[in-house]
């Protein structure tokens, strides 16, 4: 927030299994935010200034990688001493997994350039999984889209011309042949890893539904770097696991925002079909008078129904923020309209009360932002807040213009429950299901670890 | 009592009671300095000094041996060589102590000087002898040092005896020290390294530790903010190139060290030219050619890095008359230097009055309020000192710059190719 407009920050990973090589190519930055990984596990992240240098040498990278992530290497190096003597872990559980259909959503809506970056790298994909890509061109009246993925032998495109994000995945999600629906946006790139570890989690029965990290691609311009500091996409760098006790044990509303978002999740093509969760809401999200919230939704109907959710720290994809200010403040509106909408839905829908406190201590929580930038405690911008305000007021009205426009435009059409699928896993009956995971359990940091 | 210097790689020895004044002990990991351990009563056996250090440098350890994991596969063990040493590109390097009639004092210095860890055909040992009274520094140094070279500058003042060493130097780094200072073995090493490491580095600084801790004078010049600058490797820089202005950011020079502990890539004089010799020692201004190159470094766009590996030991002045000269010099020799960049850059001249204004209300005015306060933190009339000096410092650049053009008249140029830069 208090950089100038004129200081864009390049990206860069590291992976600390290759040795260490100079970063070079920076002359047009002020600073450098690197990722650090090893092998296949996500260390962190973290900044360093360079001020229009060039590149920056091994040693100095060594150097902040030490001040940073030095205590934490040598603990785990430690550990590995001390742990030498016993037997080696079991194998990894990717390799264990069978070989699943898997098949990735893409809504597109006018952005070729993106488009085809993200199925490029969708199509770079080393997986033992076969992968069906389905496009779906949410503005089929101009051939952009389609232009793009003819190129791809792999896609398969769909059009739906009713607009709206809800409306473009339920419509990849009908036509997806795979048990496993993978959904991404079209200004994403993956890595050529992605899938393979993605899905990896779904060995085990009561997982429905896995979200990975998503980071930013690149932070040229200042509405790039400010949706990082707004918080941007990624949930942290710790393994999470969501289930029906964490769903429970929620006071004042299901934060399901915490979980992950859509631009890198993977569900069990069975919840689609199962009546209780279904399909995503038309009425919420993305080209909808709400904004979004059609995810977190969805995350909230999975957990009711018993449904475990993954979080993976490790598993990222880039994503390119929107580069205009403009589309910044568009989208912190329509995320604020979206939350107000998540919770009245909840409300409404699914009677669920603990929406109202979240809703009742709003007021609240912008209050205390705006007074700890102003005592400079924080430096959360204060016009943000303001938008973030105005999109809350917005929401109640936004939602039930929604609404009206998915009883005009009509709803999806319903999937069909499948009559023997066996992967649906009948969780109501089995109660060892519902029992308490606990977070963070070394059990879910096994598929990456 | 002299410094001592650990290794905590090697065997730790017990530590006796000081004798005089206080027991000061640099502990250091792999050449990396980690820290002083001060002994003022009683000393402590190797058992305790182990459990001390433990206690105090666990974190600055266990960052260093993580840092060596992340370029070195396998476990970076205390006792083992650290990946880090490994070999690199040396390049050929001038060392070159300025001095004037220091023929008593520099006895330790060049001792230091011959006992540097460097491949001897890569190291030019130059002692620079500015203006002296006597032969007795050629003498001394034909005498017991024949590895050293003896120059003599007659132009009086320090910066022309820089300004010397760039001419005689054959290296393509220049280390500059002074003679009341004792290297470390490893200096040299330390230094080329990075420049080795860094091509954009143009300044390498380092840190600078007591050599004694005898007397309440020198114990007060370390209370007041010594030479050392920190245990930690920084890298300074500013993007010209986008049009940010140096003062605001690094006005304060003063922060990446002092002349006794410098080096600087032979190359980068054509970039920012020699030394100003209207500055430092020997001239009305008493200081600040150190300051000076720093900043003309960092406004040239290059890399300035503080390396506390290329560690050097200080004897502080012993009596409290010099003490008090020492830090009168201080606010000259800064105010001189902020004098002449600000003649010497427009752009940044209005930056550098601000910080002149702002510096002086920090540094000197705060500390006079807090001497009020708190008198038995630092005796009030050294404080005063430095506050007048800084007036003082005004004015001295100008007439400074006639004493340097007076001594250019005397002796003639001192060689075509540095006054031309």
């Amino acid at each position: 927030m208090q950089e100038s407009p004129r200081s864009p920050i390049a990206v860069r990973m590291i992976d600390l299994a290759q040795p260490l090589s100079s970063i070079t190519g920076l002359s047009r930055y002020t600073a450098v935010r690197i990722f650090l990984r090893r092998a296949d596990r996500l260390l962190g992240t973290f900044d360093l200034l360079t001020d229009g240098a060039e590149a920056v040498s091994v040693e100095r990278l060594r150097l902040a990688i030490a001040a940073d992530f030095g205590t934490r290497l040598f603990k785990e190096e430690l550990a590995r001493t001390l742990g030498a003597s016993s037997p080696e872990p079991a194998a990894a559980p990717v390799a264990a997994a069978r070989p699943h259909a898997v098949s990735i959503i893409v809504p597109t809506c006018e952005r070729p350039d993106d488009l085809r970056r993200c199925l490029e790298s969708l199509s770079a994909q080393t997986t033992r999984h076969s992968i069906e890509i389905v496009v779906v061109d949410n503005k089929p009246s101009s051939a952009s889209a389609a232009n793009v993925a003819g190129a791809f032998p792999l896609v398969n495109l769909v059009t739906e011309s009713r607009p709206g994000l809800s409306y473009a995945r339920n419509a990849g999600i009908a036509a997806a042949s795979g048990e496993i629906i993978v959904t991404t946006d079209d200004d994403v790139v993956a890595p050529s890893d992605w899938i393979e570890h993605l899905i990896a989690p779904f060995y085990r029965a009561e997982v429905l539904c896995v979200t990975g990290n998503v980071l930013p691609l690149e932070l040229e311009t200042e509405s790039q770097r400010q949706f990082e500091v707004y918080g941007g996409l990624g949930k942290g760098y710790t393994p999470r696991e969501f289930n029906r006790s964490w769903f429970r044990a929620q006071r004042d509303g299901v934060p399901t925002w915490d979980i992950g978002a859509t631009a890198n999740a993977a569900f069990r093509a069975s919840c689609f079909r199962d009546p209780a969760i279904g399909l995503l809401d038309e009425a919420l999200g993305a080209g909808t008078p709400t904004g979004c919230s059609e995810d977190t939704y969805l995350f909230y109907r999975i957990l009711k129904n018993g449904g475990t959710i993954v979080y993976l720290p490790s598993t990222y994809v880039w994503h390119r923020h929107r580069p205009s200010m403009r589309s910044l403040r568009h989208q912190v509106h329509a995320y604020s309209k979206g939350h107000v909408a998540y919770h009245l839905t909840t409300l409404m829908r699914e009677g669920d009360r603990r929406a109202l406190w979240r809703l009742a201590t709003l007021p609240k929580v912008h209050l205390q932002r705006i007074w700890h930038r102003l005592r400079g405690w924080s430096d959360y911008p204060i016009p943000i807040t303001l938008i973030e305000i105005a999109g809350n007021l917005a929401g109640p009205f936004a939602l039930w213009r929604s609404r009206r426009r998915v009883r005009r435009l009509k709803p999806s059409t319903r999937l069909q429950p499948a009559a023997a699928d066996e992967d649906t896993p009948r969780l109501d009956s089995d109660p060892e299901h519902a029992h308490a995971v606990p977070l963070e359990s070394p059990l879910s940091q096994g598929p990456t670890a | 009592m002299k410094l001592l210097t650990i290794d905590v790689e090697r065997h730790l020895p017990d530590i006796e009671a000081p004798a005089t004044g206080e027991q000061w002990v640099l502990v250091r990991l792999h050449q990396d300095p980690l820290g002083i351990l001060k002994f003022t009563g009683a000393g402590c056996s190797s058992a305790e000094l182990a459990t001390i250090i433990a206690d105090k440098f666990a974190h600055r350890i266990m960052r260093h041996l993580g840092g060596d994991r992340a370029v070195w596969r396998g476990m970076g063990e205390l006792r083992s060589p650290c990946p880090r040493l490994a070999g690199y590109r040396r390049p050929k390097v001038t060392v070159a102590v300025c001095t004037r009639d220091g023929s008593e004092r520099i006895g330790e210095c060049l001792e230091a000087l011959v006992g540097l860890r460097y491949a001897p055909e890569l190291l030019e040992l130059l002692v620079i002898d500015n203006a002296p009274r006597d032969e007795s520094t050629r003498e001394l140094v034909d005498q017991h040092y024949p590895s050293i070279r003896y120059v003599r500058e007659p132009r009086p003042g320090l910066n022309w005896a820089r300004n010397r060493a760039i001419i005689e130097a054959r290296g393509e780094i220049v280390a500059y020290t002074d003679d009341d200072v004792s290297v470390d073995p490893g200096w040299v090493d330390a230094i080329a390294r990075i420049f080795a490491e860094e091509p954009e580095a143009d300044a390498v600084t380092g840190l600078v530790v007591p050599d004694e801790m005898d007397v309440e004078a020198q114990r007060l010049f370390e209370s007041y903010g010594g030479f050392g600058r920190g245990f930690d490797r920084r890298y300074f820089r500013v993007n010209t190139r986008a049009g940010v202005l140096t003062s605001p950011i690094y006005g304060g020079t003063g922060q990446f060290g002092t002349g006794a502990n410098m080096a600087f890539r032979r190359s980068a004089f054509a970039r920012v030219g020699v030394f100003d010799p209207a500055l430092d020692v020997g001239t009305p201004t008493n200081g600040g050619g150190d300051l000076d190159l720093f900043f003309r470094v960092l406004k040239a766009g290059r890399m300035l890095v503080y390396e506390p590996a290329a560690t050097v030991r200080h004897r502080h002045r012993r009596t409290f008359e010099q003490l008090h000269t020492q830090l009168a010099n201080n606010g000259i020799g800064f105010y001189a230097y902020l004098v002449r960049t600000a003649e010497a850059y427009r752009d940044e001249r209005s930056a550098v009055v601000r910080f002149g204004i702002y510096w002086f209300f920090w540094w000197n005015v705060r500390r006079l309020l807090v001497s009020f306060f708190q008198p038995s933190l630092f005796p009030r009339d050294l404080i005063l000192a430095e506050l007048r000096g800084c007036f003082i410092g005004l004015g001295r650049y100008r007439s400074s710059k006639a004493v340097a053009e007076n001594v250019r008249q005397t002796f003639g140029p001192q060689s075509a190719g540095v006054d031309a830069l």
